[in-house]
């Protein structure tokens, strides 16, 4: 590693001063008690790290564990940059450590599959046969779910019911007059699984003004593979994804993921050692918008009709820690006649994080189960997100629990609620 | 139910050592997967809230239950080996650092609030229960836990009761030491005894009183009963804005001489408002040398007419801003300042030793004057956050370990601010305990007879001296060395060094 | 040299033999010694250390009847001439005092100043240190905590002479293990309390007392759980059954402003169905019941049931009860008078000690002519009583100290 560049680290650990204040925001924390894995023992385990230490599984199997959900960074009253002291701790770990071989195998799937639209549609075609056949169902029944692969029943658990791909097409104009143009992030999973939240992004944003640009050829942002310290590969989804939106020439670039907008609002650091094109990074970096938060800064134009029910919105952590956006979509939300609001009371993280939920099921489903507790305890019909990630993971969770509330994100409410209630 | 981690890898086998033997004899009982000894995970282990001082545990036990904590002290008894508990591991003067031979007692997963009993005005929790918790378990019933430690969302009620925490409401309400009527303790024998009651005044010696804030040198405490009270009827909350400490200090004296009680008085000088600002931009008024956090409750009639006096006593003693909380969000506003601050002092500073004394609140402008000499002659930037109420200063003295001798000067002027508490007449700690943090200065404010005397106590509890040994009271003539401030993250280096006290 | 001269020396002309006057429930002290200063306290009972004489410490002697007769008393240590209020700092609500210092000195000298120490003086003429002594506590409780709450810091003289201090003067402090919890209630058997500092409280500028009636016990139930939820904030709750079958009264006192007191008197009155303020406390406000006086203690929401229970089986038991004390912290008494036989009042005992035990309390005999006690155990089980033994072995291992007056024999 570079020499400033751990001196750097250093100083981000030293920022630590211990006082704990993380430990009640954190899952793994609330799940085990374990100081290793709360974000005060991680630093300290990164801390031995960089002073020489050795990087041992059980150092792995913390950084592993941790969400980055980022809620320690809201709790830390310290300014404790935790997001970058994980992602250098993660990828040292890819570079350096050894996991033991099934590991590596069902990463190598993971990231053999999602960041790729094409790949995922035939992934999908095989779960729509599976749905279909019935076969999907099988894989819940206890006696063969025990045998299946902890992946494959994970991924089957999560994965939303298969419904027809929504086709876009690569222009939607706006209605009435244009107040700008936008280009829409459309995802990996979400292209495949949500195309119907991607059209409704469109739909929205073109009711209120904005032309939409769908670029051709998009495909993950990067933010999975950045997430786990797989870095050469996030730098490579990153640079193509940079490449089609600046070819497009947008004003901003609009983001319904809160893992996407995350991710692509960190370009610049990303990209940081990398000077041939941070240019470029630091274009997409400032111009991208989450949904909410575009809309919320406009003004709505696009009269909005009743919707009768009562919504939960669940903060998605990369939406809300990382970003900072909580008030927009509530706000959004708020403008709907008829629409009655209530809050989830715990706001820990509900598993999702990225792949988590395919590679630590056991924490995932633990976390997810909390979740769903905390959603039927607030009593709402349907529990809206901004993120296709806790979308699937909560939809799974409430179904365990025999719940019937329902899921959407947040662009379907406003769409419905545009398109007349 | 809750899961907790599998797949902890096999102890490995090698010359039969104490603590080898007692993970032999914990694994069956509390759970190999509850047992730490990886050197690396029980590096993080080391310290608690306070750095300075870090040791490795020759192993740790993540107790799940009492019967875990029985049979971990049982074992500790058998082998003669030390044990020290930890709750969050959130204290501030080293309680909580391990032995390097012995086991850390870990109660992190002992978090179930027990009962909540309205009409009995009390709940029972297990000590791993955050001091929050409490308060939050008993709303619905319309009661509260007073005692509310800054650090109240993360710390014990455990550790509350190893510390008997205060917090900025114990002005008016007390401390841990007075909403506690029960204890379940496991002495260091590893018997289980039952200390007080579900009422107060137990026939008998007043065990739970001396156990409260004996800082885990007499045992484990397993199940707690707090006393719950009414939430009040009214709850004012004032921000008063002074040109220098002098004047706030005084409107302090004016307030408590009118013969009020408000629930909290805190104070916060320049250098803490500016930490505070950096940290949660709490907003407070502009070029204030000194603010004032004045909080009343109680039946409304009698909060409203204190409010009235306390307005005036401010304006009086030359306040020149005010402001009246208008709601709760307000009111966690303003509180966000002063419940940040120690944690805030990163923004200033890149180092700082967080200091705890108490001096009789008349005593306190003249303290803080010399305070402010003892500063500017030293060069040693002190930020002052305090609960004026009380008398019960926490210093916050700055200073880069990058600079040569800068260290040596704060830890000087840190001491320096202790002798001056002593000096008035009051005490070496008001909140954080003596831990390991202030052993030496133990034998500044108590005589050989008085650190005597208390040995008694602890000589009745644990004969062996295997009970947190080392911590809290110092044993006379063995408290000569003073403890060093560590900056080094490699634990192997300071074990040798750290155990020298 | 004779015990004697060793103890004029340390205590010069201050030193007598002991008298019928003297006696500590029965137990006639062979010398009496009145020093003046913890430091004569301290040479004093260096000569008892080396004599090996038992020791019980005296302050105005009002509660010599307490606990149970001691087993020996070669010398009672007086310290009823130790009466100075050494120190009264207002501004920072604290006082430091002698422990021979009557509560009724220290509430004249402190309410000079609108202050005073919030423990009632339930026993006519009790020193500081006789009522921390026996942690004897009144109707104030229920607002201040019990005097245990209320000392911030001792000295003792050990029973081998040694002087220590715990605690100290300041409102804040966990310095060192709070020795002054300990002594609170040890009746003498840990040491000699020489000198304590004080939390003290504002005299409040008025008061009310709001009193109402009710037919039986049962019927308190509703009004003292709604009590014990208002927002009057109330400094004490109490109640009293002066016999076994008649009503039991309820009395709440409310200080404050005037303008408060009366707004919230007036709530408390229409909670209790129509209760009357006034501005005197009624007749037995805060005094003991007696003259053999047991102290029962229950869960707060059981303190209906134990009143019930308790004058039933006082009743059954043909005993003319007085009940009274705090329901607002469970903590009450029960008088009757001395001619009771010793046989009926272990009886009675044993009794009250099981509901009292099913209740999460206690009942214990404060108070008792030595021959009535003489057939009962007025201490009762208590838990930890192996780990008390152990602390008073380590203080006194001569068991020297107010020997066989305290709990489980100690």
């Amino acid at each position: 590693m570079p020499e400033g560049h751990d001196e750097r680290l250093k100083d981000l650990v030293g920022d630590c001063v211990h006082c704990g204040f993380c430990l009640p925001a954190c899952p793994t924390y609330a799940l085990w008690g374990e100081e290793m894995d709360s974000p005060r023992g991680r630093i300290h385990l990164f801390g031995q790290v960089l002073s020489g230490g050795p990087i041992e599984s059980a150092t792995v199997k913390h950084f592993d564990s941790c969400l980055s959900c980022m809620a320690c960074v809201t709790a830390c009253p310290s300014g404790v940059q935790y997001g970058e002291i994980v992602e250098a701790a993660r990828d040292q770990v890819e570079q350096s450590a050894k996991r033991p071989l099934p590991e590596r195998l069902s990463r190598s799937a993971i990231f053999a599959l999602f960041p790729y639209p094409r790949r995922l549609r035939v992934a999908r075609l095989f779960l729509l046969a599976a749905q279909a056949s019935g076969l999907r169902a099988l894989l819940r029944r206890p006696k063969v779910a025990a045998r299946a692969p902890a992946l494959l029943r994970a991924m089957e658990s999560v994965a939303p019911p298969i419904t027809p791909i929504e086709r876009l097409p690569p222009r939607v104009p706006a209605v009435g007059n244009r107040r700008g143009v936008v280009g829409l992030l459309t995802g990996c999973v979400q292209s495949v699984f949500f195309s119907g939240i991607n059209a409704a992004t469109a739909r929205v944003l073109a009711a209120e003004g904005f032309e939409v640009v769908i670029p051709k050829g998009q495909g993950c942002c990067g933010a999975l593979s950045e997430h786990v310290g797989r870095k050469s590969e996030a730098l490579r989804l990153a640079k193509k994804t940079i490449e089609v939106f600046k070819a497009a020439e947008v004003d901003f670039v609009v983001v319904n993921a809160a893992g996407c907008g995350s991710a692509t609002k960190e370009y610049s650091r990303l990209f940081q050692d990398d000077p041939s094109f941070s240019a470029e990074a630091d274009w997409f970096a400032s111009r991208t918008r989450d949904i909410s938060e575009l809309l919320a800064s406009v003004g709505s134009r696009a009269k909005r009709h009743p919707v009768r029910a009562r919504i939960a919105y669940h903060d998605a952590c990369h939406l809300a820690h990382a970003q900072g956006i909580r008030l927009q979509p509530r706000a959004l939300l708020q403008e709907i006649p008829e629409l009655d609001m209530c809050e989830i009371e715990d706001t820990m993280c509900c598993g999702s994080a990225g792949i988590y939920n395919l590679v630590q099921p056991d924490a995932a489903n633990e976390l997810g189960d909390r979740k769903a507790a905390a959603v039927v305890a607030a009593e709402p019909t349907i529990v809206v997100t901004s993120n296709p990630g806790c979308l699937m993971q909560i939809r799974s969770a409430l179904e365990r629990s025999g719940s019937e509330i329902r899921t959407a994100h947040i662009v379907e409410v406003l769409d419905n609620s545009i398109r007349g209630g | 139910m809750k899961t907790f981690r599998t797949g902890r890898r096999a102890h490995k086998a090698g010359p039969k050592t104490r603590a080898g033997e007692a993970i032999d004899l914990l694994a069956p009982i509390v759970g190999r997967d509850a047992i730490i000894c990886d050197p690396v995970e029980l590096a993080t282990y080391e310290c608690d809230g306070l750095t300075h001082f870090r040791v490795r545990p020759a192993l740790a036990v993540l107790v799940g239950s009492s019967h875990d904590v029985e049979a971990v002290v049982g074992t500790c008894a058998r082998l003669a080996l030390p044990f020290v508990a930890r709750g969050a591991g959130t204290g501030l003067s080293g309680g909580a650092v391990p032995d390097s031979e012995g086991v850390l007692l870990v109660t992190s997963r002992m978090r179930a609030v027990l009962s909540v009993q309205a009409n009995n005005q009390r709940a029972v929790v297990e000590p791993g229960v955050t001091n929050l918790e409490v308060s939050k378990a008993a709303l619905p019933h319309g009661l509260f836990y007073a005692p509310d430690p800054s650090s109240q969302q993360v710390c014990s009620i455990g550790g509350n009761v190893a510390e008997n925490s205060g917090g900025a409401h114990c002005l008016k309400y007390g401390f841990t030491t007075n909403h506690v009527t029960e204890l379940e303790v496991v002495t260091p024998d590893g018997a289980t005894v039952k200390l007080g009651g579900m009422v107060g005044e137990t026939p008998g010696y007043d065990l739970v009183g001396a156990f409260v804030g004996s800082e885990g040198t007499l045992g484990v405490a397993t199940k707690v009963t707090v006393r719950l009270l009414r939430l009040p009827a009214a709850v004012q909350t004032v921000l008063a804005a002074f040109s220098d400490t002098d004047s706030a200090g005084r409107a302090v004296s004016a307030i408590i001489a009118a013969g009020l009680v408000p629930a909290a008085i805190e104070m916060m000088d320049a250098l803490a408002i500016s930490a505070a600002e950096k940290a949660v931009h709490c907003g407070y008024p502009k070029g204030a040398g000194a603010v004032l956090i004045v909080e009343l409750d109680g039946p409304l009639a009698e909060v409203e007419e204190s409010l009235l006096d306390v307005n005036h006593h401010c304006l009086e003693q030359g306040a020149f801003e005010m402001r009246l909380a208008v709601d709760d969000a307000d009111r966690a506003r303003i509180w966000r300042g002063r419940k940040s601050a120690f944690a805030a002092m990163g923004h200033l500073s890149s180092s700082y030793i967080v200091q705890d004394g108490v001096v009789p609140r008349t005593a306190l402008p003249q303290v803080l004057r010399d305070i402010a000499k003892l500063s500017e002659e030293t060069g040693i930037r002190v930020a002052n956050v305090f609960h004026a109420g009380d008398g019960n200063l926490h210093p916050l003295v700055l200073f880069d370990e990058r600079v040569a001798g800068e260290e040596a000067r704060a830890e000087q002027l840190s001491a320096q601010i202790l002798d001056l508490c002593i000096a008035h007449g009051g005490s070496i700690t008001g909140e954080h305990g003596v831990g390991l943090d202030k052993l030496t200065a133990m034998s500044k404010m108590f005589s050989e007879d008085d650190l005597a005397t208390m040995q008694l106590l602890k000589a009745a509890f644990d004969p062996h001296r295997i009970c947190n040994p080392g911590k809290a009271v110092p044993t006379p003539r063995l408290c000569g060395e003073p403890p060093r401030p560590r900056r080094g993250t490699q634990p192997l280096q300071e074990q040798g060094l750290a155990e020298l006290f | 040299m004779s015990t004697l001269t060793e103890l004029e020396e340390a205590c010069p002309s201050r030193v007598r033999q002991g008298r019928g006057l003297d006696s500590i429930d029965g137990v006639t002290p062979g010398l009496v010694a009145s020093p003046l200063g913890t430091g004569e306290v301290a040479a004093v009972m260096r000569v008892a250390s080396s004599a090996g004489l038992s020791v019980v410490a005296r302050g105005a002697g009002t509660k010599l009847d307490w606990g149970n007769p001691p087993a020996s008393a070669d010398l009672m240590v007086d310290l009823s001439r130790m009466s100075r209020v050494i120190e009264h700092e207002a501004g920072d609500l604290v006082a430091r005092v002698e422990a021979g210092t009557s509560l009724a000195q220290l509430t004249e000298v402190l309410g000079s100043k609108g202050q005073r120490f919030p423990v009632d003086e339930v026993v006519a003429g009790s020193t500081v240190g006789g009522v921390v002594s026996t942690g004897l506590s009144g109707p104030l409780r229920y607002m201040y905590g019990a005097v245990r709450d209320l000392v911030l810091g001792i000295t003792v003289v050990r029973a081998d002479g040694v002087v220590a201090h715990a605690g100290s003067k300041v409102v804040k402090n966990v310095a060192g293990y709070d020795l002054a919890k300990l002594f609170t209630g040890s009746y003498g058997t840990l040491g000699i309390v020489t000198e304590l500092a004080l939390k003290l409280k504002p005299v409040p500028v008025a008061r009310s007392f709001v009193v109402a009636a009710f037919p039986s016990p049962r019927d308190l139930t509703p009004f003292l759980s709604a009590l014990l939820s208002c927002q009057a904030a109330p400094t004490a709750i109490e109640i009293e059954r002066t016999a076994p079958s008649l009503p039991v009264q309820m009395s709440v006192l409310i200080e404050g402003r005037p303008r408060s007191v009366e707004l919230r008197a007036a709530e408390v009155a229409t909670l209790l169905g129509g209760g009357e303020p006034f501005v005197t406390p009624p007749p037995g406000w805060g005094q003991l019941p007696g003259p053999v006086t047991l102290k029962l203690t229950a869960m707060l929401s059981a303190v209906p049931s134990l009143v019930e229970q308790a004058s039933s089986i006082a009743l059954q038991l043909g005993l003319p009860a007085r009940v009274t004390g705090s329901a607002g912290t469970g903590v009450l008494f029960m008088g009757l008078p001395d001619r009771v036989p010793a046989v009926v009042l272990a009886a009675l005992v044993a009794d009250l000690r099981a509901v009292c035990d099913g209740l999460g309390g206690h009942a214990v005999v404060l108070r008792a002519a030595a021959a009535l006690k003489s057939q009962l155990d007025p201490w009762g089980p208590v838990p930890g009583i192996d780990l008390m033994r152990r602390i008073k072995e380590s203080f006194d291992p001569d068991r020297r100290l107010a020997p066989g007056r305290f709990i489980g024999g100690i």
